[in-house]
């Protein structure tokens, strides 16, 4: 980045609803008013992840990062900004376990145990800006693709990788790729999938708002390796910000001559345009992806059917993947497949980007490297569970996820571990839960989700997941009966086995992996009529039979 | 004279299949419900109709192959040795609580229902000897929906609907575009005419499909 000390203002959606545009306005009316506007960058960036210190405000180079920033606190910033020695103390993180003062982001444990390579430029660039993007490499890997790479070299470095689709499947992106290009037609289409609709979860969201460039990037590189020459991000429309935020990368990616025709100078051509979705979480499905932007009802296709990469959007052979696979393609291209590959665990390659919630210190977005262990996860990175509480479960993958208990904590996070343990990747949301939380209540909340998201097509998701959430909701009310459990397993097996789409397919996860590890809680609330966290009221009211 | 000219007729009626245990010559192209459905096999189905293009919705219709993975039997078409089986253990954990879950939640009016007697619905709980304990298990609809008024000429009951999507499909293969659509989605998902309504010719084709006696002939 350029010479000269800068202020960098977080204005993802978590910083922007603390207050973060109002403290943006505040320094840069102060540096005007001191005459220091031209010495001094003020710049609005995307997520820096911390989201639970926010508004977040970083000085650079110096790596100062402040915490719970108010516009008030404009003049005691600028001033430090000016010679980076000293702090302003009040608004320096501090350890929570020492209480000492760690004024420096790298020496925070939240970023220290982490590896920010995908979020590398989050919260460091203006998201707006695409000049930002340019000066850390950007556009660098379709440059080298373009100019050095055919189409079956990049579809093999990508294979090489061993990268894994991020939307929660984690299909190898190699194989889809070359499905995808070896599909017969000469108009393809590159989609990219940014619904992420899961509770808890923001990492799509985050990454469109903080660096745009590097999904666009990685798509127009898929364009080239299949044979597209028109992509479609994706968008939930209840993300307005990174409707935008993406809408202006694409337009100044265009105006620079990297979307368009004959790019760089080469005789590719190829466009993005970004499709707002209108708030249903099937659409997050890809056939129920593709049928939403043709217009259609967001409808998953039942098998069997031809797949996505052979007959997709209009019938052409369509590239569907995640944010965050895209976002590593770039990277991929950079640094070479060995040295992608060299990260992470046998099957499970490069990092996972997770939206650390719940009950936990420090949540945000986080980066790690895939088989790491879930306690270093809750506790090194997340500083474990406030207020003295005591870990009871983390759930993984939303809505099709499961919860995990302490006796998992141990256990490696990557595709496989998670799957076999009766959860799964999903996007990377991570809900963690203390003592105080009701895994029956937990259960009822995602069955809660699921009926009502469901789209209604086939029998044992719509009407299935509906009576699963009732007999949930009766056992929290003290309704409970003694042949709930067995009969909430039986329903699962059959909506898992039955439905016709992933939806309904996962959805019982919830359910089975709180009864698999958290059984006696069913227990408890049906026979005892009692709550053991204390969540579930009125257990024992007069209505109970 | 061109090749496929003998080709063509060789090429026909040349599957053989095995369904529950049966030997069975079956066409190429055809699906596993209608092979089945042709040599008088019962597979429970809502969602099929004869000539219209198979959903896959409601999969009461799920059977194993060679002892594999479930399918839906009327969307997958029949393959040379293939082995079929209708009613396995894995297949009764699956279709028997779908059939459960419709019957707790279908209004059992049969007594005055249109329906009663062609009834899809009562001929699977009948095949499935699907027991009342069973279906007491599970919860079902408090209070009922009121009818709806499509058009003039039909009234739909929301409280029975199994969605199976016929007279929708039925509509359109008729009109062109067609006048009825699902609305909503999940546990609210019902049937609605759409258009202008002088254009239906009340041919009374959807309520003569439904399975289940849903749209009725209005009686205004």
């Amino acid at each position: 980045m350029s010479n000269g000390p800068a202020i960098l203002v977080c204005q993802g959606t978590g910083c922007l609803s603390g207050g973060s545009e109002e403290v943006f306005v505040s320094l840069e009316r102060e540096l005007r008013n001191l005459g220091l506007r031209e010495k001094v960058q003020l710049k609005r960036t995307g997520c820096h992840g911390f989201c639970e210190q926010g508004p977040i405000v970083v000085l650079e180079p110096y790596g100062v990062l402040y915490c719970k920033v108010k516009p008030e606190d404009a003049a005691e910033i600028i001033n430090s900004a000016k010679t980076g020695e000293k702090f302003v103390e009040h608004l320096v993180y501090c350890d929570p376990s020492t209480g000492n003062p760690l004024p420096h982001y790298r020496d925070i444990p939240f970023y220290g145990k982490q590896e920010r390579v995908v979020l590398g430029r989050c919260g460091k660039i203006d998201p707006e800006n695409i000049e930002d993007y340019l000066r850390t490499d950007g556009y660098l890997a379709l440059r080298k693709v373009l100019l050095e790479m055919r189409p079956e070299d990049v579809i093999e470095e990508v294979k090489r990788s061993g990268l894994r689709g991020l939307g929660g499947a984690g299909f190898p992106t190699g194989k889809k790729w070359e499905a995808s290009a070896k599909a017969p037609g000469d108009q393809k289409y590159v989609i990219c999938n940014g619904d992420e609709g899961d509770p808890g979860a923001f990492q799509d969201r985050s990454l469109m708002e903080a660096d745009p460039h590097a999904i666009i990037e990685g798509m127009i590189i898929a364009g080239y390796a299949i044979g597209a020459k028109k992509g479609y991000v994706y968008v939930r429309a209840e993300y307005p910000l990174a409707v935008k935020r993406m809408r202006i990368a694409i337009s100044q990616a265009r105006k620079m001559g990297f979307l368009g025709r004959g790019i760089l100078g080469t005789a590719f051509d190829f466009d993005i345009e970004v499709f707002r979705g209108a708030g249903a979480f099937v659409c997050g499905e890809s056939t129920a992806l593709v049928r939403s932007i043709e217009g259609d009802k967001g409808w998953p296709k039942p098998l069997p059917r031809p797949r996505t990469a052979e007959k997709g959007l209009w019938g052409k052979p369509t590239l569907l993947n995640n944010v965050k696979t895209f976002a590593n393609i770039p990277i991929i291209i950079r640094y070479g497949s060995a040295w992608f590959a060299s990260r992470g665990t046998e099957k499970s390659k490069g990092t996972a980007i997770f939206s650390l919630t719940g009950k936990v210190r420090n949540c945000g977005l986080i980066e790690v490297p895939m088989g790491i262990r879930l306690r270093e996860i809750i506790y090194g990175i997340g500083g474990g569970i406030p207020n003295g509480k005591k870990f009871k479960a983390v759930q993984t993958g939303g809505p099709s996820g499961g919860c995990l208990p302490a006796e998992l904590l141990d256990m490696p996070v990557d595709f496989d571990s998670l799957k076999a343990c009766g959860s799964m990747m999903g996007s990377g949301g991570m809900v963690v839960m203390d003592e105080q939380t009701c895994m029956v209540d937990v259960a009822r909340y995602f069955l809660e989700f699921t009926q009502r998201e469901s789209c209604g097509q086939c029998i044992p998701c719509r009407i299935g997941t509906r009576q699963m959430f009732q007999i949930l909701d009766d056992i929290t009310r003290g309704r409970g009966r003694r042949e709930d459990i067995d009969l909430l397993l039986e329903l699962s097996e059959a909506i898992a086995n039955g439905s016709l789409c992933a939806l309904g397919q996962t959805a019982p996860n919830p359910v089975l992996t709180t009864i698999r590890y958290f059984r006696d809680e069913y227990e408890a609330h049906i026979s005892e009529k009692r709550c053991p966290a204390g969540v579930c009221q009125n257990l024992s009211s007069p209505e109970t039979t | 004279m061109p090749e496929s000219f003998f080709a063509g007729d060789y090429m026909t009626n040349d599957v053989s299949i095995i369904i529950d245990g049966h030997r069975i010559a079956a066409e190429k192209g055809a699906t596993i419900l209608e092979v089945a459905l042709r040599n008088n096999i019962y597979i429970p189905h809502l969602c099929y109709y004869p000539g219209l293009k198979p959903k896959g919705a409601c999969r009461l219709c799920m059977v194993e192959i060679d002892g594999k993975e479930l399918v839906t039997a009327c969307r997958t078409e029949v393959e040379d040795g293939m082995v079929i089986n209708t009613w396995t253990p894995k297949v009764e954990r699956v279709v028997r609580p779908i059939a459960e879950l419709l019957i707790a939640n279908h209004h059992a009016t049969c007594k005055d229902c249109p329906g009663t007697g062609k009834c899809e619905l009562q001929k699977i709980r009948a095949k499935l000897k699907i027991q009342r304990s069973r279906v007491e298990r599970l919860r079902s609809p408090q209070g009922a929906l009121p009818i709806i008024a499509l058009n003039r000429y039909l009234d739909y009951d929301p409280n029975k609907c199994v969605c199976c999507g016929i007279c929708i499909d039925t509509c359109s293969d008729i009109n062109g575009t067609g006048f009825l659509y699902f609305v909503d989605r999940g546990y609210s998902t019902k049937v609605a005419f759409f258009g202008d309504e002088s254009k239906c010719e009340s041919c009374m084709k959807c309520a003569m499909r439904c399975p289940v006696g849903v749209l009725i002939p209005s009686k205004r």
